[in-house]
């Protein structure tokens, strides 16, 4: 059953259209990859589904209601979490209020419990609590970013570009936790320029290329050789 | 490069096809402000009673249209005029009162001011250099308040809190008598400064400042000295608010050291924010507004403040092009609803004309463009050892290669590879990158940006860095701006050598946009334009700068690949043309193995593979990078 | 060391005056990067509203400073809603030109309301009046009241923006505006309420500083400006800065005042100010914007 549903999706910066079209789905409880080269529009999606962004047309409907124009904060309350790309966490603020940032919209009685499984998940982050956010190294900043979505107590996740400046050591670590952080019941989005480790993860995938839907498939056919999907990075 | 001054008889000229009107003496605006002018003079013996309200107007016209150039083309927000205006009257009351020595009577005082506050000006406009915008609107605020503490504590220059009288009005020993004669002098005096100033917004000054006001990354890129500009603004205007300084206190008779303050400083900028910034009518309708409102409604001057307050804040939420903006908005309704009239020719109209395509020749063997032709080739590029490093991250790496004069060059990378960067190393664009660059011959290593491009440099951005609200003839005038023979001075006064250098470069600007497929949008700005024809435009403003090589950042980005494939012959026809290389970052690598002969692969900021492109796309490492594997 | 002393308090005296001023400034440009020009002229009709509902309206004092607060931190929510949120993704200039425009009309309507004469804030006891002597140094009732509210003013805001979540949602919000969106953080929200709280700091000492400054027609203009530099020596986006900046420069201009040239001291905090935006702005700056992003 489809979870998220994206229809002839289309994004523009004032004149310009940035995504052309885009037809996504989503089932429940599955993990999908959206890879593509850089500038190709992956992180564009994830913007509009969060809220940060507006469609022009086309539609974006979650667990059968229309979500596309919707607030960023109205996306938090269905339980889209959106793990952006480049961590983004809030330097000057120390760790515990960046993770305390995350339980905004859902009270102050979900608190203490959620800084338990996000200390109980990255014990570092509890050693480093008070200090500030900015001080971190990339991989911890990256553990913030991931205990910020527990927090938020996603049904859906929506993370941009894990491996992004990370060594592949640090990555391959994240991605092998990713399943213990996160119930099976939970539906991920993945943006990755990684082919590989999305695949591997990842039961199905899209590529896109300039704005467009190019190719779409299951993983385990790539999972083998993913520069197969070269043509579709890099459209030759 | 010759001009030569016959035109073709038997083709239009892209300017005539366009319907691009010719650079020449008078302006509609011109006969408008003359008949306005005329009218004022000789209807102000009926208006006795308000002959002091007119001078005011006047004198913060004057201070308007000064700061059309430094605010509304230059975009420097400053608060603090009032210490010119103040500059100008004390000064002004210390020549008549012979205090100097220098003589007495108008002749005197204004040059004197002109003078004076022009280098006041330049000094003032420091800050502009370090600082923008906001920070910029504080620091002149707090030259306004130590200004006017200097003004108070400066007692033989103002005498202090008592403040000191106008002396007799005199030009050239003839006595000027207080009221209708002295208006009319000064309508006088405001009509010439007019017509410099808006010389000087017609000219390359003009184009420029407003090229540094809605991008100065792109303003550098095309070889203007950005830092020399803003001051130069600052020192023109405030030049001009002193003369107005000068009417200022012979109109009032008296001047103290109470009447220039900050208030009076943001006082000048609203009337330019409140009639609209960008049009000396908009300067005339402000000062209208600010002065003579009051006296015409004087049972209602106590409320001044919250009428000009709610002035403002309406404007500034509905119209921020001023009354001028919403003056001009409305002519263009009643443009558009009588588009098919007689009528319509007077009225600005936004709809744009359907163009004939040229229907012989290509554009670049026309007369204007003939001129560019170079058969030597240029653009010998060498980099060595290039590394920016920010934040820790060795963004470029260690980057050497050198490129020939006049090949196509690629660059291809996935991002994070450092190919902007690198760009942006070649250009000056990267404050701290180290490393050896030369352009034929000529070292480009830790010169300024705008030396760069002047040697030679030219490049478009990955985000575009377009003049927003400028048209997209002015783009490629803006990248013609070097080829202009004449001096600011010429300029100011719109001699003849003056007209000759705009036509030309007009003529050529129309070309190459002709050549770009972009003739029919010249009179569009930029902002309305959808993305693919922005992009045509970053580059023709590119091209315009006449470059030895020519940096192409993702022109084809967004676009569909056959347009992306069709704009790039253009450019490479062109370049052909003038004889200038080509070093274009792409990401559609179609594109560049059509277009390129050689192409140069960069991961993790260094180069990882350099050759033709079949050998570059069929390298594994080249693959296994794109892949992130 | 009488003297010195006395110099000391008076520095501190006016240095609380300039952290209230900063820390109202400070709290609007961390969330919304502009400067709010009508900041003097708002603290100034809050003191007049004060003196209007204590003095001639005749209401007990603590009552009619709250009432004035209270009414002012609406109308701000008002202002704010109807004149700054419509231009809260236009450039700086839309809105500082707003805030311009709210300083002609409210000073304007200031004048208007109250009487453009000088007039006196009547406080309980006549205070403002009676002093006392420590060892020689004299001191003033009032100004002690100004010293306690200050500190109690200042605990609360740091309450709230260290405290509360309110106050974590306008620190993450000026980080890093997505970001905190992302956690469902409302732009409307930290707009409304950082406005409210910055006018309510600027109003609470339009009033503390009315007894001193005397009520008259803009008579917070130049601790405004002040304010300003305050703000700026303290660095704009840190709110304790600010109130550092604030005594650092009452404390330069007390003694300023006694042992430097007269000329030099009425222009001496802009002065500095100056210099510091000519050869520093970046240290003082987190985003000095000497370049663009190519």
């Amino acid at each position: 059953m489809s979870q998220l549903t994206i229809s002839d999706l289309k994004v523009g910066y004032k004149k310009n259209e940035v995504i052309h079209g885009l037809n996504i789905e989503v089932n429940s409880g599955e993990r999908v990859a959206l890879l593509g080269a850089n500038g190709a529009g992956k992180s564009t999606v994830l913007k509009t589904i969060s809220g940060l962004l507006t469609p022009s047309e086309g539609s974006i409907r979650f667990n059968g209601d229309d979500i596309s124009g919707n607030s960023p904060a109205d996306i938090v309350d269905r339980g889209i979490v959106h793990v952006p790309e480049g961590r983004r966490v809030f330097p000057a603020l120390n760790v515990e209020d960046n993770l305390k940032v995350a339980n905004y919209r859902k009270g102050p009685q979900s608190l203490a419990e959620g800084l338990e499984s996000a200390y109980a998940a990255f014990p570092i982050l509890e050693e480093r609590k008070k200090q500030p956010a900015g001080l971190l190294s990339g991989g911890q900043q990256q553990m913030l970013s991931l205990a910020r979505a527990i927090i938020a107590q996603p049904k859906f996740l929506l993370i941009d570009e894990m491996s992004l400046g990370l060594a592949p050591l640090l990555v391959k670590e994240f991605y092998q936790t990713l399943d213990s952080l996160f119930s099976s019941e939970i539906s991920l989005l993945l943006v990755e320029q990684n082919a590989g480790m999305a695949l591997a993860h990842c039961s199905r995938f899209y590529v896109i290329r300039n704005g467009d839907l190019v190719l779409q498939g299951n993983s385990e056919e790539y999972r083998d050789d993913p520069t197969r999907l070269q043509p579709a990075y890099l459209g030759q | 490069m010759t001009y030569n001054e016959q035109t073709s008889p038997s083709s239009a000229s892209a300017m005539q096809r366009a319907g691009i009107p010719v650079p020449g003496y008078i302006k509609r605006n011109h006969i408008l402000g003359v008949f306005f002018f005329a009218l004022t003079f000789l209807l102000l013996p009926q208006f006795d009673q308000y002959t002091t309200a007119i001078g005011f107007i006047l004198v913060f016209a004057a201070v308007g249209g000064s700061l059309v150039l430094a605010f509304g083309a230059a975009g420097q927000f400053t608060l603090g005029h009032s210490i010119f205006l103040g500059a100008g009257a004390f000064l002004s009351a210390n020549i008549a009162n012979d205090s100097y020595g220098w003589g007495r009577g108008l002749e005197v005082e204004i040059p004197i001011a002109l003078a004076v506050c022009f280098v006041l000006g330049l000094i003032v406009g420091l800050p502009s250099l370090r600082v923008n915008e906001l920070y910029l609107a504080l620091a002149t605020f707090a030259i306004a308040y130590v200004g006017q503490q200097v003004l108070y504590e400066w007692k033989q220059f103002t005498a202090g809190g008592s403040g000191k009288s106008a002396g007799d009005l005199t030009l050239f020993g003839w006595e000027i008598g207080r009221g209708t004669p002295y208006i009319r002098l000064s309508l006088i005096i405001i009509l010439v400064t007019f017509w410099i100033v808006g010389n000087i917004l017609d000219g390359k000054t003009g184009r420029s400042m407003n090229a540094l006001r809605t991008s100065e990354t792109a303003a550098r890129s095309v070889g203007i000295n950005v830092a020399w500009l803003k001051i130069l603004a600052f020192g023109i205007s405030g030049a001009i608010t002193g003369l107005a300084g000068v009417l200022y206190i012979h109109n009032l008779r008296y001047a103290g050291p109470e009447n220039f303050n900050v208030h009076l400083s943001i006082l000048l900028i609203l009337t330019l924010i409140i009639g609209g910034r960008h049009r000396l009518a908009g300067a005339v309708v402000g000062a209208i507004f600010v002065k003579f409102l009051p006296e015409l409604i004087r049972d209602v001057q106590e409320y001044e403040g919250i009428i000009y307050g709610g002035a403002l804040i309406f404007l500034t939420l509905f119209s921020p092009r001023g009354i001028i903006g919403l003056i001009e908005a409305g002519l263009r309704s009643i443009g558009a609803l009588l588009a098919n009239t007689p009528v319509a020719n007077i009225l600005p109209n936004s709809a744009s004309k359907e163009i004939e395509a040229s229907s012989d020749g290509t554009p670049l063997e026309s007369l204007s463009l003939a001129g560019l032709a170079n058969s030597e080739k240029r653009g010998h590029l060498t980099v060595t050892d290039a590394r920016v490093i920010f934040g820790g991250v060795r963004a470029v790496d260690g980057v050497s290669f050198e490129v020939e004069a006049g090949k196509v060059t690629g660059v291809i990378g996935s991002n994070g590879a450092g190919k902007t960067t690198l760009f942006n190393a070649i250009t000056g664009h990267a404050k701290n990158a180290e490393g050896v660059f030369t352009l034929d011959g000529f070292e480009l290593s830790n010169k300024p940006i705008f030396t760069r491009s002047l040697a030679g440099l030219g490049r478009t951005f990955q985000n575009l860095n377009l003049h927003g609200d400028i048209r997209v003839l002015d783009h490629a005038l803006i990248g013609l701006e070097r080829e202009m023979k004449y001096g600011r001075v010429s300029e100011a006064f719109r001699l003849p050598h003056v007209v000759r250098n705009e036509r030309q470069a007009y003529e050529r600007s129309a070309e190459l946009l002709d050549h770009m497929q972009l003739l029919e949008f010249w009179n569009e700005k930029v902002d309305d334009l959808p993305y693919g024809l922005q992009k045509r435009v970053d580059v023709a403003r590119g091209l315009a700068t006449n470059p030895s090589v020519l940096l192409l950042d993702e022109p084809a980005a967004g676009l569909p690949t056959a347009e992306a494939l069709e704009m790039m012959e253009h450019v490479i026809e062109y370049a052909e043309h003038i004889g200038c290389g080509v070093i274009v970052i792409e990401h559609n690598v179609e594109l560049v193995a059509d277009v390129c002969e050689r192409v140069i692969v960069m991961d993790a900021g260094k180069i990882l593979a350099d050759g033709t492109a079949q050998s570059v796309m069929q390298n594994a490492d080249v693959i296994a990078a794109y892949l992130g594997t | 060391m009488t003297e010195f002393i006395q110099l000391l308090w008076s520095g501190i005296l006016n240095g609380m005056l300039y952290a209230l001023i900063g820390l109202s400034l400070v709290l609007i440009f961390k969330t919304a990067r502009i400067l709010n020009f009508a900041a003097g002229t708002m603290a100034g009709f809050t003191g007049w509203f004060a003196w209007w509902w204590a003095t001639k309206q005749g209401i007990p004092f603590l009552l009619a400073i709250l009432v004035a607060i209270v009414m002012v931190a609406v109308a701000t929510l008002l202002i704010e809603r109807l004149t700054i949120r419509p231009l809260i993704n236009e450039n700086f200039l839309s809105i500082v030109t707003i805030t311009l425009g709210l300083e002609f009309l409210i000073a304007n309507l200031s004048i208007n309301f109250f009487g453009g004469r000088a007039e006196s804030l009547r406080i309980p006891g006549d205070i403002q009046f009676k002093n006392f002597e420590i060892g020689g140094v004299r001191f003033n009732w009032w100004h002690v009241v100004i010293l306690i509210s200050t500190f109690i003013i200042l605990a609360i805001v740091g309450y709230i923006v260290n405290r509360t979540e309110l106050g974590l949602a306008m620190r993450a919000f000026a980080e890093d505006k997505d970001a905190a969106r992302l956690m469902g953080i409302k732009e409307s929200t930290v707009s409304q309420w950082t406005w409210t709280l910055s006018v309510t700091v600027g109003g609470l000492a339009g009033i503390l500083f009315a007894p001193v400054l005397f009520l008259q027609q803009d008579y917070m203009n130049i601790p405004f400006i002040k304010g300003f530099v305050a703000a700026i020596l303290g660095g704009f986006t840190s709110l304790s800065g600010g109130v550092l900046g604030g005594l650092l420069l009452g404390e330069l201009e007390a003694f300023a005042v006694k042992y430097a040239p007269r000329q030099m001291a009425a222009a001496l905090p802009v002065i500095i100010v100056f210099f510091i935006l000519l050869i520093r702005p970046r240290g003082l700056f987190t985003r000095a914007k000497a370049h663009e992003r190519v």
